[in-house]
């Protein structure tokens, strides 16, 4: 089965079947939406939740403000109807836990971010493994729009 | 002119692991450390994103803030059978387990090595280089990797000084990466009389 990995700040999608994976979550949030009716997904890896005027030429699914968006309109391109969109998240972990930097982590305020632009297109957001102090790997079956979520020393979980 | 700059950082990096490593031969009664040769670069994000190569291996990352004349970011990976060895030259322990106390013995080896990498560096150049408490993890080397760039708030471009070491004798390799801030590594360039950065 074809399988397309998602790195940190990228966007890819599939129609029909195969596999999104993206391995190493952090403190970034892994996204993917789904439309059922037409089996599209698309995938993304945040690392940031602000996109900032001196990064001028990132790419638009670093960020959260420029993800979300730009993940619709790949989903619409491939034939998926926003309205019909449901996402499912994994990360937004704080691994240096003990490293208590100014209050909010990164990974939360990833978290807040993504689930804030969700909110605002009108997405539901159908499952999520977010939080805690692990890394996580997800794989995105496009067939089902099962996600599959692992991390060191846990069993996986489907969300 | 980037090259100078980028050799003289490899130079740094050299001395800072030098003193790093000398510190942990101390606390390992005498474990030699060989370095090899140290690697600075300046990489685009997407490049700094695809670093680390085995993002699901599993290994002990040790993170630190840098503050004062010359912010930044440390991290010190290690495979976690190396990280086992340290704690058991450290401790005794041989039970292979990551327990709370070999994070705390491997969390008291990445503070006295970033410190020693730090202290160097700062009389070299004669700017304040403060560590932070630092924060230990055990975990995907990929997810590790990314929560150092997000904590480092890594923009458009990062320098990158990394130096890999090993021991003699026992199964010990790790790596010490120092990611200093933009306009502070500017700071070091100038300082030195190598342009406007």
């Amino acid at each position: 089965m074809e399988e397309l990995f998602v790195n940190m700040g990228q966007i890819n999608s599939l129609k029909v079947g195969g596999i999104l994976t993206t391995v190493g979550l952090g403190s970034c949030i892994g996204i993917t939406l789904y439309d059922n009716s037409v089996k599209v997904g698309v995938m993304g890896h945040i690392f940031l939740p602000k996109s900032r005027a001196s990064d001028k030429n990132a790419l638009p699914g670093k960020y959260a403000d420029t993800g979300i968006i730009a993940m619709i309109k790949e989903a619409e391109n491939l034939g998926a109807l926003k309205s019909r969109l449901e996402a499912k998240l994994a990360g937004g972990a704080n691994l240096f836990s003990n490293l208590s930097l100014n209050g909010t982590s990164i990974g939360e305020q990833n978290a807040h971010a993504v689930i804030a632009e969700l909110e605002h297109f009108g997405i539901p957001i159908i499952g999520k493994d977010i939080g805690g102090s692990y890394g996580r790997k997800m794989r995105f079956y496009i067939e089902s729009g099962i996600v599959a979520v692992t991390a060191v020393g846990k069993e996986a979980i489907e969300i | 002119m980037q090259e100078a700059k980028l050799d003289f950082l490899k130079e740094l990096a050299n001395i800072g692991t030098g003193h790093a490593t000398t510190a942990l031969s101390q606390m390992l009664s005498g474990k030699l450390f060989q370095l090899v040769v140290p690697e600075a670069r300046l990489l685009h994000f997407e490049e700094a994103a695809r670093f680390v190569e085995s993002l699901e291996q599993v290994v002990v990352g040790i993170f630190i803030v840098v503050s004062g004349d010359v912010k930044g970011h440390m991290a010190f990976l290690l495979p976690v059978d190396s990280a086992m060895v340290l704690v058991r030259l450290l401790t005794g322990d041989d039970s292979g387990e990551v327990n709370d106390m070999a994070l705390s013995a491997l969390q008291e080896i990445g503070n006295i090595m970033i410190t020693s990498y730090l202290n160097a560096l700062s009389k070299m150049t004669d700017l304040l280089m403060a560590p932070s408490v630092p924060g230990v993890a055990v975990d995907m080397a990929g997810a590790i990797w990314q929560s150092v760039l997000a904590g480092a708030q890594v923009i458009n471009e990062v320098t990158l000084i990394r130096t890999e070491f090993y021991a003699d004798g026992e199964s010990i390799e790790g790596n010490i990466i120092f990611l200093p801030d933009e306009d502070d590594f500017k700071k070091i360039a100038v300082l030195l009389g190598l342009g406007e950065g």
